[in-house]
């Protein structure tokens, strides 16, 4: 086990690393640099020229880059070309603010899905099911923006009942109640995307499970169903749940652009896309790697949830010599 | 080098978010002289109340004001601002040299930094300005005549990559005479050099030992502990992306001080966020509401809309280089050919339909109703699609099998480009295509990712024709850097590659005197020129709508004046809020 995670980080490591090429090469390819988003097209050629070198941004990519990864390896995420501050200072506050409202739109759905899921796996096209079922296709088929908007309008300016965007209100920094008015809104929007999906997955996956010979059998002894469905069913059924769980954990952290945007939340997915539209290599390559890692993080922690979860699964050698 | 002109710098923020959201920004550093613009704009009636609405009791001191925008600051470094929201907040921390009256005539005024309108010798070839006593940056040093001359040294040296060189670059010496008096002397006479005078300055004792390729880096500007000012409020904080504060400097050396105690300017992700937020009153103020929206939010009693068409100019440009069509054939050589477009589009039909009303049709490149409009003298292209194939017929073009005229071979079909996510153009390329088609001429409209088009398109001048506006940075009607064969790309403006020595040599005469009389008759036989011979085909003067929240309080001289750049802040110094 230890073997094959220390493989298993080392191949994440050489992934990511690439991922980093590719994604300099990538941003550079697109037109349009830096100092064109900053600068009116309509300024001589000269300034245009001047400013790209004080930046350093007349280098070849090659030497962008190899600059960019030296002061990664150093704990250093570069500075931003229009403004020059530290990317390091703008990423963690933005981090965290993602964090906690995909936290929370997490968690809720999580406490929400699963039992509903399980419960509804009992009961097939009962009124529960088909309420979930209709749920669903609402929180697959609703475009998360538009919902927000939607909220907004009723609840916000229309009732009152709730804030219209923003983190905080002003003044209010750190009050908690604030936080927390100021996050239904936006978790109600991101709760039904998550919701529908776990929801799916909790009452398939126990389905599948109460349909297996061993559940038949225990219920052919006599085992009471309650006992047949948490007992026997539901570590089982978890496993596939797990490994969704596991692999949406960047999410948690990348965020959701739309949401953030049309909430005016301080995350990091709101300000991916207002970077990306401004060409701030070095802002985007951190996201990007911070991205990575979390993938690589949530894909380890499915493997090991699934060991714990699942005896059956032993992460041990893989067959054959590794190559 | 000539007027600076902009190309929207707040689509620059839009070009990625625009695509989610609809909405075509119109916020920019526009600056233009007349007032008179309102009236110019027939129907904007029941949407623009009168601008002195919000005055409501006497003025109160204390409070805060929260404006908005949907991009965050670049640097607020007077020597290196070049967008927007940095124009916005520099708008309130530093005062200028001079600033610009209603009418857009240089001022000297209250919280201006020189004592009075500068001497201009009888020559024209130099400038003399005197600073007032008593002014002062926020770190209690005084403001001296070594801050002008330190910036304007700054500015004119092009390691440190200011956008304000091409501003300065006709300035031979800058000279202190003693400390409160700055002497210009110019290369040769530049009569749009008076504009220029409005202008920030920074402080020397601060940025005297920063060499100019760093400035750009320098923590001035960006850090708001570092930055020294010299405006009725100072900068207090930036969260990134989020909001700024500014607060109410109790230092201030003006004799008329700031009502208002707090300014903060939030950060919104886009137009529409913001419109909302305007609503719920989360935000007090935003420059520009989408036109699609004005009816909306004016049906909310407590917003205050002012609506008025601004400094900026929609256009659609031919290409005259012939390399960048099929067999080299240049579509647009014919003059005929170029009057005959302009007479088949239907221009009011966009400002009444698209713009509602919120506009003023061009034939030249000066705003309507500013002192070098040529008026009559220019001519007017009107919508007749019977002139606009009988022009087409006279020089040549007869209609193919499938309707699209032709001439030696060619089909009379061009690309027209613009930039994705503006909505307005988007509408108005359709209005164009549909136009054009009913003469016989096809037009293939094509939306690119703005920085992508100005980058391979724009400023190489490769296109066929384009449909984008240019927004005034100053109200001097000088444009030789945009229509004169000296500026072809990739070092000038002139993308279309447009070439008219009469015209060439009209601009050059225009900013060589200084006497306006003389001036007015130059710039009317450009405009009787231009709209002639049309590189471009000028189609209207629009504006955005200013929209404010109930608890903002003016007196009527000092309403919003949305034909200067950053006219939604106009006297704010005298502005008051409301709880």
């Amino acid at each position: 086990m230890t073997e094959y995670l220390i493989r298993r980080v080392l191949q994440s490591v050489l992934v990511i690393f690439l991922i980093t090429i590719l994604t300099f090469l990538l941003i550079h390819a697109a037109p349009g640099g830096p100092t064109q988003m900053m600068l009116s097209p309509g300024l001589s050629p000269e300034v245009f020229k001047q400013q790209a070198h004080n930046l350093g941004l007349d280098q070849p990519v090659p030497v962008q880059y190899v600059r960019w990864i030296s002061g990664l390896l150093q704990g250093d995420l570069g500075y931003t070309f229009k403004n020059h501050l530290p990317v390091a200072d703008l990423l963690w506050p933005r981090i965290g603010n993602t964090f906690i409202l995909m936290g929370a739109a997490w968690l809720l759905s999580l406490i929400i899905a699963i039992p509903w899921g399980i419960y509804n796996s009992t009961k097939v096209y009962g009124l529960s099911d088909q309420s979930a079922s209709f749920i669903s296709y609402l929180g697959f088929a609703m475009p998360t923006f538009w919902f927000g908007i939607l909220l907004q309008q009723w609840f916000s300016l229309k009732l009152n009942w709730f804030p219209l965007s923003d983190m905080h209100t002003r003044g209010k920094e750190g009050d908690i109640g604030d936080l927390l008015m100021h996050l239904v809104l936006p978790v109600t929007v991101l709760s039904l995307g998550f919701l529908a999906s776990y929801m799916k997955y909790a009452r398939a996956s126990m389905l599948e499970v109460l349909d297996q010979d061993y559940i038949r059998t225990a219920r052919a002894k006599g085992v009471k169903e309650r006992k047949v469905v948490f007992h026997h069913a539901l570590r089982n059924a978890l496993i596939p749940i797990i490994t969704i769980l596991g692999l949406d954990l960047p999410i948690l952290v990348a965020g959701a652009a739309l949401t953030e945007s049309v909430f005016n939340w301080p995350g990091m997915g709101r300000w991916f896309v207002q970077m990306a539209s401004e060409r701030e290599y070095s802002v985007l390559m951190a996201i990007t790697i911070v991205t990575a890692v979390m993938v690589v993080l949530g894909n380890l922690l499915a493997d090991i949830l699934y060991a714990i979860v699942d005896p059956r699964v032993k992460l041990g050698k893989q067959g054959g010599k590794a190559a | 080098m000539a007027k600076k002109r902009k190309w929207w710098s707040g689509l620059l923020v839009l070009s990625l978010v625009g695509v989610l959201f609809t909405g075509c920004s119109t916020n920019n550093t526009a600056t233009n002289s007349p007032n008179a613009t309102a009236e110019s704009s027939a129907p904007a009636a029941s949407e623009a109340p009168a601008a002195s609405e919000p005055a409501a009791g006497a003025p109160v001191d204390g409070g805060t004001l929260v404006m908005s925008s949907f991009s965050d600051i670049v640097n607020i470094n007077p020597l290196m601002i070049n967008d927007t929201s940095s124009g916005d907040i520099a708008e309130f921390v530093f005062s200028k040299l001079y600033n610009l009256d209603r009418e857009g005539n240089v001022k000297a005024e209250p919280w201006s930094l020189a004592a009075d309108v500068p001497e201009i010798s009888a020559d024209g070839l130099t400038y003399t300005v005197k600073l007032k006593d008593g002014i002062k940056w926020s770190d209690g040093q005084p403001v001296t005549a070594d801050d002008v001359v330190f910036t304007v040294d700054m500015a004119k040296n092009p390691e440190t990559g200011s956008p304000l060189t091409s501003q300065f670059d006709k300035v031979k010496t800058v000279e202190k005479v003693d400390d409160k008096t700055v002497k210009f002397t110019m290369k040769q006479v530049y009569a749009p050099f008076l504009y220029a005078l409005v202008q920030a300055v920074v402080p020397a004792h601060v940025l005297k030992d920063v060499k100019p390729k760093e400035m750009q880096t320098n923590p001035y500007g960006t850090d708001p502990a570092k930055t020294v000012t010299n405006g009725p409020w100072k900068w207090t904080s930036w969260k990134q992306g989020d909001s700024h504060t500014l607060d109410a400097d109790p230092n201030y050396w003006g004799e008329v001080k700031p009502h208002i105690a707090q300014l903060v300017y939030k950060i919104y992700a886009d137009q529409n966020t913001e419109v909302q937020a305007l609503l719920k009153g989360d935000t007090d103020q935003i420059s520009a509401i989408p036109v699609t929206q004005v009816e909306a939010v004016s049906a909310n009693k407590d917003i205050h809309i002012i609506q008025k068409p601004g400094a900026q100019y929609e256009y659609i440009m031919f290409n005259f280089d012939s390399k960048n069509f099929k067999d080299n054939y240049g579509l647009f050589a014919g003059q005929k050919t170029r009057q005959a477009i302009a007479h088949a589009l239907n221009r009011q039909g966009m400002v009444d339909n698209i713009l509602k009303g919120v506009g003023a049709l061009m034939n030249a490149p000066f705003l309507p109703d500013t002192w070098a409009d040529p008026g009559d003298a220019a001519v007017n292209y009107d919508y007749n699609a019977e002139t606009a194939k009988k022009l087409l017929a006279e020089d040549g073009w007869v209609a193919g099998k499938d309707g699209i005229l032709t001439k030696d071979g060619h089909r009379f079909s061009f690309e027209l480009q613009y930039n994705a996510g503006n909505s307005r153009r988007e509408q108005v390329a359709a209005v164009i295509q549909q136009n054009l088609k009913e003469v016989g001429i096809e037009v293939t409209p094509k939306a690119i990712d703005f920085a992508a088009w100005i980058d391979q398109n724009v400023t190489p001048g490769k296109f066929q024709a384009l449909l984008l506006a240019w927004s005034l940075n100053t109200p001097d009607p000088d444009s030789e850097s945009v229509f004169s064969s000296k500026y072809f790309p990739p070092a000038g403006q002139n993308s279309g590659w447009y070439k008219n020595e009469k015209l060439d040599q009209l601009w050059v005469d225009g900013y060589s005197t200084v006497d306006q009389a003389k001036r007015k008759e130059i710039y009317k036989e450009v405009g009787k020129e231009i709209s002639t011979d049309l590189p471009y085909v000028f189609l209207y003067q629009y504006g955005q709508a200013i929209g404010t929240g109930p608890r903002v309080h003016w007196a009527e001289e000092d309403a919003p004046e949305p034909s200067l750049g950053y006219g939604q802040y106009f006297h704010a110094i005298k502005w008051w809020v409301t709880d």
